[in-house]
């Protein structure tokens, strides 16, 4: 039973983790533009192609690297094109054009890859158990920890120490001021744009080893990343972290005692939280007008 | 017992101190100025009375009953109604339905999923006389939202008489208005208060105007009070005149 | 004159979806496309109820009209053969399910009550996946089938004549729709389209705007599961796909391509989305594209929709 459990709480923790990294991407562009990237599975499931694609050429290394990196590519293109667009306009128009994206996305990623799901390679020392009595303690489940954790550090450091990370920032507080002050807003939505798009790509290159690959990879994790928002509450990063690795866990101990509502056992996590506490456990503010 | 009594209010963001221990009465038919500089926590006051923002510490009474936790709208239903710094309306409707939606609120009616041929008519009745006396009988049938500034002023301050208000707040109501606006607003004012015998407690910048109109003026400086008398008091207190009076001429 | 101004509009919609049976054949149709959109148009306009008229975006209608059908179904396959039964039933149990759901969220605004209502949405599509035994689950709610009215005196076969059953879903269409006119023209209605135009006025003249949302965001989510129930009717057919929120966002669409400012708007995004879907899906493999690139174009070139166009009324 021990083992049972600490198999699902870690197993919580890793896709909890994916939550969060895909959630904090969202809320990133969320906070600084106002816009709820349905696309973001999109995104998500492209990293996870794209490194597919790569390893042969480039190795395993270099595909963690390069897919998210091309991937936040596409997001800053498509942000000038189509996402620059719905600025300042209602919630409703960003809604509904990266549902569209998000359409598009998935069909695409059939259309070149094919629907039926891949296998992804993951290097022979990585897939090996590092210990006999805790077998599903994987090199490759550690790995995606530690890189998951570094992703994470990495992102705070940009925001709290860099200027482009202070602008971003500024910028979510009090967008106007921040123009004021000379600052490109324009760049700055478009670089933020494309850091929360990479964060997506690294999920989708880490989600593709340990989920498989499949074109509605990122339709899986999307929702539940909306839920690590709110739980977290809306517009606190630390928060979204926090919601994602909760829900994650939730989910994972739910898988032990009550099968049939591990998808179920989030959304009534986010209702507890609504009734409770409507802002999320780090949100100052539920109140958005 | 005054119509408004506020004892002591408080209300703080962070560490900026708005509102400082405020204590004010208002009398029935009395109308009252609130001037002070920028940034003295004149509009902070006004959102703590109608119940926008929730005070950190002190209480409101209206008539004696305490509303200092009361939710806005049901200090509406008790009679204090406001107009806003920047004019608030409903734009994309026509001004008889921007009257007609506070008249029928007003009546109780705001649930109601159809109207009696009757009472539509006495309805539509208020509202006609709400429209006459705001001037704005000519333009009943165009959206509020085309409406100059000076109309779209005088839709509110209808809007907010639609309620039939006890006390009515209205924050900077000539802010932005030429001089004709100006005067046509304060005879606006004005005959509201003679006419209804009504409350009113204003915000102005405009000195002119506050001189012209109030019965008394309370000063704030930095969010606390810093006089209170009539006009020809407040024009000679040193004090005024060293905070605000001088340092804004 | 005026009249006709007022009344010309609905009476020309009446006119033609009274008489679809007889042209829309002639131009490529069939009557089972047409009772398609019938129903379709009622859930988006429900849902423009709520987006249009109240100014609060639900992204999770689905939730309620997977909530008519399935509560119709069932009703029909476990409790008794009875169409006006089911329809009740399924009504109740969206409109019961949104004033739960309603209570939770109607404190949020904007962009926060739009990813809660799609989050919403998602449990009941887990729960009608996976409990299989009661829902049949990814397979769907079959062995059941619509059953035709007994009036007394009379039957009307709603199962097996497609005009029948058309004209049945025109009737609940109409009966709606003039319930809906009726509550927009209302005090009650006034006070929705002052919430819409300016929250805080609406506030500040004595609105308890939050209680209104509730009963605005109710009232939208029972017209959204009475199209359920006729969805459900429709192929005799339900499945966890109708709590997606692919099917949310599609109604959305629907009412911003016909105009959400405009009673009648979300009629004409729900036929043009229909008829090009049918026509689409035969013709293409990727429809999934094609639909994607339809909302793209409709947010960047035609925000307003079509009754947007042609009423020169301005909106932001």
């Amino acid at each position: 039973m021990t083992q049972v459990i600490l198999f699902n709480l870690l197993n919580g923790l890793i896709v909890g983790a994916f939550y969060a990294l895909m959630a904090l991407g969202l809320s990133l562009i969320l906070n600084l533009s106002g816009v709820i990237n349905f696309a973001h599975g999109g995104f998500l499931a492209l990293g996870a192609y794209l490194a597919y694609s790569l390893m042969p050429y480039i190795g395993f290394w270099g595909a963690l690297v390069a897919a998210p990196v091309l991937t936040a590519l596409l997001g800053l293109a498509v942000e000038r094109v189509l996402i620059r667009r719905l600025y300042g306009r209602d919630p409703l128009y960003g809604l509904l054009l990266t549902f569209g994206l998000a359409f598009i996305f998935q069909d695409g990623l059939r259309f070149v890859w094919g629907a039926s799901s891949v296998p992804y390679q993951i290097p022979e020392w990585l897939a090996s158990p590092l210990s006999l009595e805790y077998f599903f303690l994987t090199g490759y489940r550690v790995f995606m920890m530690i890189v998951v954790a570094v992703a994470v550090a990495g992102l705070f450091l940009v925001l709290g120490y860099t200027r482009l990370g202070m602008r971003i920032r500024a910028g979510t507080l009090d967008l106007d001021t921040v123009s004021v002050l000379g600052v490109n807003v324009r760049v700055l939505r478009n670089l933020n744009f494309g850091l929360g798009i990479f964060l997506a790509g690294l999920a989708g290159v880490l989600a593709a080893g340990m989920l498989g690959l499949s074109p509605t990879i990122g339709d899986q994790l999307i929702m539940p990343s909306f839920v690590a928002i709110i739980v977290g509450g809306l517009g606190s990063l630390p928060g979204t972290l926090a919601g994602g690795l909760l829900i994650g866990v939730a989910a994972g101990m739910t898988t032990v005692f009550f099968p049939a509502a591990t998808e179920a056992v989030i959304y009534v996590m986010m209702a507890l939280v609504l009734m409770v506490r409507p802002s999320g456990l780090f949100g100052d503010e539920g109140r958005r007008q | 017992m005054s119509l408004l009594e506020v004892r002591n209010l408080s209300r703080q963001f962070g560490s900026l101190i708005a509102v400082n221990d405020v204590s004010f009465a208002v009398e029935a038919g009395e109308l009252r100025a609130v001037i002070g500089p920028n940034g003295a926590g004149k509009t902070t006051f006004f959102n703590l009375i109608s119940g926008m923002l929730a005070p950190s510490s002190g209480s409101i009474r209206l008539d004696g009953t305490d509303i200092t936790r009361l939710p806005a709208h049901r200090r509406v239903a008790m009679g204090i109604a406001r107009t806003f710094q920047v004019t608030e309306i409903f734009p994309e409707l026509s001004v008889r339905e921007n009257l007609l939606i506070p008249v029928e609120t007003e009546a109780g009616l705001r649930l109601r999923p159809f109207l009696s041929r009757a009472r539509a008519h006495e309805i539509a009745t208020r509202v006609d006389a709400l429209l006459a006396m705001g001037g704005l009988a000519a333009m009943a049938e165009r959206l509020a939202g085309e409406l100059s500034h000076g109309d779209q002023r005088a839709t509110e301050i209808m809007m907010a008489l639609a309620l039939k208000p006890r006390l009515l707040l209205l924050d900077e109501p000539t802010a932005g208005m030429g001089e004709q606006e100006t005067r046509d607003v304060v005879r606006l004012i004005r005959r509201l208060h003679e006419q209804e015998r009504l409350a009113i407690v204003l915000i102005e910048h405009d000195m002119r105007v506050v001189f012209h109109l109030a019965d008394r003026i309370m000063v704030l400086a930095e969010g606390a009070v810093l006089a209170e008398g009539t006009p020809q008091a407040i024009a000679a207190d040193e004090r005024v005149q060293a905070a605000y009076l001088g340092g804004a001429a | 004159m005026k009249a006709l101004e007022k009344y010309g509009p609905s009476i020309a919609v009446w006119i033609v979806l009274a008489t679809v049976p007889l042209w829309f054949p002639l131009i490529g149709g069939y009557t089972a496309l047409g009772t398609r959109v019938l129903v379709m148009a009622l859930a988006a306009m429900a849902v423009n109820f709520l987006l249009g008229f109240t100014g609060v975006l639900s992204f999770g209608h689905a939730a309620y009209l997977g909530l008519g059908a399935y509560g119709a179904g069932m009703t029909i396959k476990y409790l008794l053969p009875s169409t006006p039964l089911g329809l009740l039933v399924g009504v109740l149990t969206g409109t019961v399910g949104a004033m739960i759901i309603g209570a939770m969220i109607v404190r949020l605004r904007g962009v926060y009550f739009a990813m809660v209502t799609i989050a919403f949405g998602q449990v009941f599509y887990f729960i009608a996946f996976r409990w299989v035994s009661l829902t049949g689950g990814d397979d769907g709610l079959t062995g059941w089938k619509r059953v035709p009215l007994d009036l007394g005196f009379t039957q009307i076969d709603i199962l097996g004549n497609d005009r029948a059953f058309y004209y049945f879903v025109l009737v609940c269409l109409a009966a709606s729709a003039g319930i809906m006119a009726l509550l927009l023209r209302s005090p009650f209605g006034r006070t929705l389209l002052a919430i819409r135009e300016n929250e805080r006025r609406a506030r500040f003249l004595g609105i308890p705007v939050d209680q209104h949302i509730w009963l605005s965001f109710v009232i939208s989510a029972a017209f959204a599961s009475l199209a359920g129930t006729l969805y459900a009717y429709l192929d005799n057919f339900v499945d966890p796909r109708a709590f997606y929120w692919q099917q949310s966002g599609e109604f959305v669409i629907m009412a911003v391509l016909g105009g959400m400012r405009s009673f009648w708007g979300p009629l004409i995004g729900a036929a043009i989305f229909e008829v090009l879907q049918d026509k689409a899906s035969t013709y293409t493999d990727n429809w999934m594209s094609i639909l994607g690139l339809f909302f793209v174009l409709v947010v960047v070139f035609f925000p307003r929709g079509v009754l947007g166009v042609l009423n020169r009324k301005p909106t932001r």
